[in-house]
């Protein structure tokens, strides 16, 4: 007879795997069906192996250019490409280890196969062949299966030549010529690493700005730096084909009725990410999707279905590691009863890492008066800021979005040194309906890059005192 | 010799008294046994005589003032020294500047007289009264205005001696709390006590403290009052809308922990606007949700083997907001009558085809009742009445409201607008009318709002007599029980006899905040006596 659980997890990603350990708190019996490592591409193959890589990038680019800022002599600096994604690589496992423990530990069930639903309740394990091998059944399923790279016909991606972020940071040679096609945050990361190490990049953004949901001036900001840097931008670009041709890939664009015709070793597709929904047995159950995500109530994460829920990339932007494991968490206090409060989707932190940093929570300027708000904007530029001076990193500002009427923070926008870090005191400000005042008189350490947030606080009511 | 005068202990359960009155003032000569104060515990109040003969030097205790037993209350001298006039002067939060301005200024400086905070959710006051002009003298403590606000109603006493200088907001006027309402002129009094000695500043400086931190302390039982956490957003967004702290504390919240929200804020603001009654059942729902989450630990049901969850519809959830929010507001009693409808059993029953015939209605029992009702509410118009504040609002308007059972499992109150001007046909017919619009989705909001009374026909499933719970804010409802033949005895000639009659149970609930027991018993007896003494020419 197959195995009962209460709750019975369809994916170990950052959704997956949070949601069992928190099912295991709770006092469900669980299990966790993940035909790969636990930890799913955050751990393995998006969030921390990229930041190794970028960590990487930013202390070459320190100590090969800027070294001289702090009066340093270095000499025949020089790197070992197989070594970076080596060293990314084993913080992935490091990190994926620490889930497995943890997943140990709460006395989780990991089962190691590819699961599919076949029933409510009942959930039938197959192995890489796709040979049924087992089966459990379930009180309840959570679908967290997550996304992979979109894929466009134009752009066939064949994984040598024409890649995916997998195989990005994974690659065995560093290439002499990259097209990021996509400028959203997978892309940009991947076009300021490699174009660090040396490669000439040329990044192509379908909308007219870089990093295109992020406020406006924060886009201009690092498009201005990543030209500095060499990287090659073509925005409001529409990739019309990628053809191979001798290892090498032709990239045919389209900018405003002109064509443009560009050459790369490499390619790496990054227009975005399309939901795991198929082969899951979604369709056999009757799970309502729409276009390539599930459809659920944003309160209790339920499907259609009775008893099977959906969480994380599978059921639609923001496609962020940090929403799965909030849904996750709601999703299995909502099981247990609890009344958790409504995740609030105008509150969630969205950071690129590379540099400058860019983070960012609530509405753009451009999304604030589209809506109709009066509004109050403070920045603070970091060239006024004590501490970034003294670091040497000035550039970029922290700015903050308030409206008028009644004083609350509609959005934070932070280029600059540590913006990924920064953000974190805008999101509890946020969470906690905190207005300027509140932002303006907790007093901030000195000298921290944190007082750029004070700052911008009391600049958008006049009241900055260093600029 | 100096003797302090404390709080008593009342007994071994009492650990605290409110001092109710003063009957000695600071300076006055006080004899031994003379009574110089009240209090008041929640056991007794009692009068408390002065232990030494002397001069009442200090009053360390206000009136309304509540301390626990042994506090020191004043200070009897008994040498029959009053102590320096600088005593009765000093009010703590201006001791600093007192003392600056009696070594360096004569002409004494203007104290701030600020509308009291009374508590943590008392956001604004009414200045009822002036006690004083301006010009008058003024001793410390001495009632110099009286405010009202929605929790009391209270005096004021000046925090210094001197001369009335500004009024600066007239009777009437509602002003937020800390808002300055005088200016007292310290001049006169202060500058005599210029050559302050050490030791006498010193023994301000105690008392100071020892009052300050009375202070510090009832604010913080008033914190308590309130623990809910409010946001910044959501506190500015009250003050600009002019939302109540009151209202506040009764808007549900949706956030972590019941927070309210600035959505939840919003939509209050929003549906406050446009007026929907579905207000008032907001408001009502949170007082559900704390009430029921600080008393009982509310149990959390999962679906599974022998339970099934169904949410709740939107009238289901309306009556319980309702109920729960009438019952935490009225303080509900119910009183029974027995009525022999005989007279009109037998019209109902005489006439029940005709009706049929002529009007199209079905004849029962409740034109009949609503109408002795009607006539009730006339001569006893307190139950036709709503409490609003510390006011009585009586209503020169009858819209009698019935409970209608609406299937599968709702139940919704209409009323007869000016039910005062129908007579038994009107009434028949409206009754009528209103039923069917209830059971079939057809009431306009106009007619389930503006009740005045209530009226519930349980008997119609067989109860004998219920306990209703009032619609609010009526202050009356009354429960109509099965009409059942039943043998009771019947005097007549002298003589008692046993007779078979049709008889019926009225239960009038009443809020005895506003509807005593006596009140209450007259009204009930008014409907009895109507239909019992049934007259055929009313209809």
């Amino acid at each position: 007879m197959s195995k009962h659980y209460d709750i019975a997890i369809l994916g170990g990603g950052p959704g997956g795997y949070v949601a069992a350990i928190r099912a295991a708190q709770l006092g469900f019996k669980t299990a966790v069906v993940e035909k790969d490592n636990l930890g799913g591409i955050c751990l393995n193959w998006g969030c921390i192996p990229t930041k190794s890589l970028l960590k990487n990038a930013e202390v070459y680019d320190l100590v090969s250019n800027h070294a001289g800022d702090y009066g340093l002599s270095v000499e025949g600096v020089s790197f070992d490409f197989n070594k970076i994604i080596k060293r990314s690589r084993s913080v992935s496992a490091k990190i994926v280890k620490g889930v497995e423990y943890l997943i140990k530990k709460n006395k989780v069930d990991h089962i190691k196969g590819f699961g599919k639903i076949k029933s409510k309740s009942e959930l039938e394990i197959l192995d890489s062949e796709g040979n049924s091998v087992d089966s459990i059944t379930a009180d309840h399923i959570i679908i967290s299966t997550g996304a992979r790279p979109k894929m466009l016909p134009t752009i066939p991606v064949d994984r040598k030549h024409i890649i995916t972020s997998t195989e990005a940071m994974s690659l065995e040679k560093q290439p002499k010529e990259l097209i990021v096609i996509g400028a959203g945050a997978i892309g940009v990361e991947f076009a300021y690493f490699y174009s660090v190490l040396g490669t000439k990049v040329t990044i192509i953004e379908m909308l007219d700005s870089i990093l295109p949901i992020e406020d406006n001036e924060v886009s201009q900001t690092l498009e201005k730096n990543f030209k500095k840097r060499g990287i090659e931008i073509y925005t409001s670009a529409k990739v019309e084909k990628a053809e191979i041709e001798n290892d090498i890939v032709k990239v045919t664009i389209d900018i405003n009725g002109e064509k443009k015709i560009l050459h790369a070793d490499i390619v790496l597709n990054a227009i975005g990410v399309t939901g795991n929904i198929e082969n899951i047995g979604l369709e056999e159950l009757g799970v309502e999707t729409y276009k390539n995500h599930i459809v659920v109530n944003k309160d209790t994460y339920r499907t259609n279905i009775e008893n099977v829920y959906a969480i994380g990339d599978v059921i639609g932007a923001p496609w962020l590691a940090h929403v799965a494991s909030a849904e996750a968490i709601h999703c299995v206090e909502k099981i247990k009863g609890h009344n958790p409060a409504v995740i609030d989707y105008s509150s969630i932190p969205g950071c690129t890492y590379c540099q400058p940093q860019v983070a960012s929570i609530g509405m753009t300027e451009e999304k604030a008066k589209a809506d109709g708000y009066e509004l109050k904007i403070g920045k603070f530029p970091f060239s006024a800021s004590g501490k970034s001076t003294a670091m040497g990193e000035r550039e970029g500002f922290v700015k903050l979005i308030f409206d008028a009427k009644y004083g609350e923070l509609l959005g934070a926008h932070i280029i600059g040194a540590e913006a990924t870090e920064l953000i974190a005191e805008v999101g509890l400000a946020k969470s906690l309906e905190a207005t300027f005042e509140s932002i303006v008189k907790t007093i901030h350490a000195h000298p921290t890059l944190s007082e750029a947030v004070m700052e911008a606080a009391a600049n958008a009511y006049g009241e900055a005192i260093h600029i | 010799m100096k003797v302090n005068v404390l709080m008593p202990k009342m007994g071994e359960s009492i650990t605290e008294g409110t001092l109710i009155k003063w009957h000695k003032k600071k300076g006055d000569r006080v004899e031994k046994d003379e009574i110089i104060f009240e209090i008041s515990t929640d056991k007794v109040d009692t009068e408390i005589p002065c232990p030494e003969a002397g001069i009442l030097s200090d009053i360390k205790v206000f009136e309304n003032e509540t301390v626990v037993v042994d506090t020191v209350v004043a200070v009897v001298d008994t040498d029959g020294q009053l102590e320096p006039e600088s005593k009765e002067t000093k009010q703590p939060v201006v001791l600093e500047e007192e003392k600056v301005s009696s070594t360096t200024q004569v002409g004494g400086e203007l104290i701030d007289v600020p509308m009291p905070k009374m508590g943590e959710s008392v956001m604004e006051g009414t200045i009822t009264k002036w006690h004083k002009k301006v010009g008058d003298k003024i001793s410390r403590d001495e009632i110099i205005f009286e405010i009202s606000t929605d929790k009391v109603d209270t005096e004021v006493p000046s925090p210094t001696a001197g001369i009335l200088a500004e009024i600066l907001f007239k009777e009437n006027e509602t002003v937020a709390v800390e808002t300055i309402v005088a200016r007292i002129s310290t001049s006169g009094g202060i500058v005599k006590q210029k050559k302050l000695d050490v030791d006498t500043e010193k023994t301000e400086l105690e008392n100071g403290s020892v009052i300050e931190n009375k202070i510090i302390e009832k604010t913080n039982t008033q914190i308590k009052k309130s623990n809910k956490f409010y946001s910044p957003l959501v506190m500015n967004i009250a003050q600009k809308e002019n939302v109540a702290f009151d209202e506040l504390e009764q808007i549900a919240g949706t956030g972590v922990e019941g927070r309210v929200t600035k959505n939840d804020i919003l939509k209050y603001i929003a549906d406050r606007k446009t007026g929907r009654p579905e207000t008032k059942q907001k408001i009502s729902e949170p007082s559900i949700s704390s009430s029921a989450e600080s008393k009982i630990e509310t149990a959390h049901f999962v679906e599974g083997e022998g339970i099934k969850l169904i949410p709740m519809d939107n009238i289901r959830k309306r009556i319980m907001y309702h109920m729960v929010n009438s019952r935490d507001t009225s303080v509900h009693v119910t009183a029974v009558m027995e009525v022999d409808m005989s007279r009109v059993h037998n019209y109902v029953k005489s006439n029940k085809a005709k009706y049929l015939k002529e009007e199209n209605v079905k004849l029962t029992y409740m034109p009949f009742i609503t109408y002795a009702c009607i006539k009730a509410l006339k001569e006893y118009p307190y139950l036709n009445a709503s409490i609003d504040g510390n006011n009585i609002v009586l209503k020169q308007y009858i819209n009698l409201g019935f409970a209608v059972a609406v299937e599968p499992n709702g139940l919704i109150v209409p009323n007869i607008k000016h039910a005062d001007e129908k007579n038994i046909r009107g009434l028949t017919k409206a009754i009528g009318e209103l039923s069917f619009k209830s059971r079939n989705k057809g009431l306009l909001p106009d007619d389930i709002m503006n009740g005045t009374f209530t009226i519930t026909n349980y008997g119609v499933f067989g109860s004998l007599f219920g306990t209703p719970i009032i619609n609010q804010p009526e202050v009356g409802i009354l429960g109509v029980g099965t009409v059942t033949k039943k043998p009771v005895v019947v005097e007549s000639n002298g003589s008692d006899s046993i007779a078979i009659k049709p008889m019926m149970y009225l239960s009038l609930s009443h809020d005895h905040r506003l509807v005593d027991g006596m009140l209450g018993g007259k009204f009930l007896r008014s409907i009895k006596e109507t239909l019992e003494n049934f007259d055929t020419s009313i209809v």
